[in-house]
């Protein structure tokens, strides 16, 4: 196994950030002295922030105050059910 | 000449110190048990003082303890439920959203979530993580919702996919120009993403929704769904490789990029 098959099998837990700190040197160590394995992991973690931002989507703000009358009434008037 | 008085005197000093060395004989060895009692005595009663002394020390400090992680691991008062909990309420819709695919399936989601966490709100432990405790209650109402028709929970193979794909896909499209993917990643619209996320089996749209949308850790998305550490990682990994799939598809339905020859 090379090191790039290695720093690729490595390639999400680095960018969760879950990993050991000596694995991360060593990845890194690695990193700089590979320019396509740092392009791919430069590239799946502009894709991760993409997806980070488009997947959000606000709700309305009637959400907040239905939810709010929801928690009121749950409390004045408990369904007995639960 | 012998004096018979001086004889009875003789033999009743001797009877009388025969019995006082007798009687001094019983009296030193009770003295010596005595002793050796009180020795032993004195060494347990020093030994039980220090003992009391110091677990006097001990239980009022493990008393303070129990008062202090009473303060410190208080339960949850519903009364706070608001001002704790209503500020994940954007980002609970979004995940509902990402689930339901429909903003009125994800409207009843999170207020279905609300009320339910509202109830349990009096076991949730304080200063334990909220936020992940919101998002598992959204789970289980989301697969507990719409998951009824199906009955068996969906559990979709996505078959094998080459590690980072896009970028491969779009590497080959570039020919010689360095760093040309990363550029290539712009052509995408925020749609497109939301597409090729919703796209996602369920089994494998969560992980990767609570991880790159969400932030969470992986032993945090494992509380969540309920599933070993091992399993999140394998599904997050092979999420991510369907979902770079979807993506590329959708490159080549718009036409931004040439179809694989």
């Amino acid at each position: 196994m090379s090191a790039c098959d290695r720093a690729i099998e490595y390639i999400y837990q680095y960018i969760d950030d879950e990993m050991t700190v000596t694995r991360r040197t060593r990845i890194e160590w690695h990193l700089k002295r590979c320019a396509s394995c740092m392009d791919a992991f430069t590239f799946e973690t502009q894709l991760k922030e993409r997806i980070s931002i488009a997947g959000r989507t606000e709700p309305s703000e009637e959400l907040f105050d239905t939810l709010r009358a929801l928690i009121q009434q749950e409390r004045q008037d408990p369904d007995p059910d639960c | 000449m012998r004096n018979p008085v001086s004889g009875i005197w003789y033999l009743v000093s001797g009877i009388w110190y025969l019995v006082s060395g007798i009687w001094y004989l019983v009296s030193g060895i009770w003295y010596l048990v005595s002793g050796i009692w009180y020795l032993v005595s004195g060494i347990w009663y020093l030994v039980s003082g220090i003992w009391y002394l110091v677990s006097g020390i001990r239980y009022p400090v493990s008393g303070i303890w129990h008062l202090a992680s009473g303060i410190l691991f208080e339960m949850a008062d519903q009364v706070n439920f608001e001002a704790d909990a209503m500020q994940y309420a954007g980002q609970l819709y979004s995940a509902a959203l990402r689930m339901t695919r429909n903003p009125a399936d994800a409207e009843d989601v999170v207020q279905e979530t609300y009320l339910k966490a509202f109830r349990a709100y009096g076991s949730f432990e304080e200063g334990t993580n909220l936020k992940a405790w919101l998002y598992r209650i959204l789970t289980n109402t989301y697969i507990n919702k719409y998951r009824k028709a199906q009955r068996r929970p969906q559990e979709v193979e996505l078959g094998e996919l080459q590690d980072l794909y896009l970028y491969k896909r779009l590497g080959e499209q570039s020919g010689a120009s360095r760093s040309a993917e990363i550029e290539a990643l712009e052509m995408f619209v925020d749609d497109d993403i939301v597409a090729a996320i919703e796209s996602l089996p369920e089994n494998f749209r969560l992980p990767v929704l609570y991880a790159d949308v969400e932030g969470f850790s992986y032993k945090e998305i494992a509380e969540i769904l309920d599933v070993p550490i091992g399993t999140v990682m394998s599904r997050l990994h092979r999420g991510r490789k369907a979902l770079q799939r979807k993506l590329w598809n959708v490159a080549v339905d718009r036409g931004i990029v040439e179809p694989e020859s």
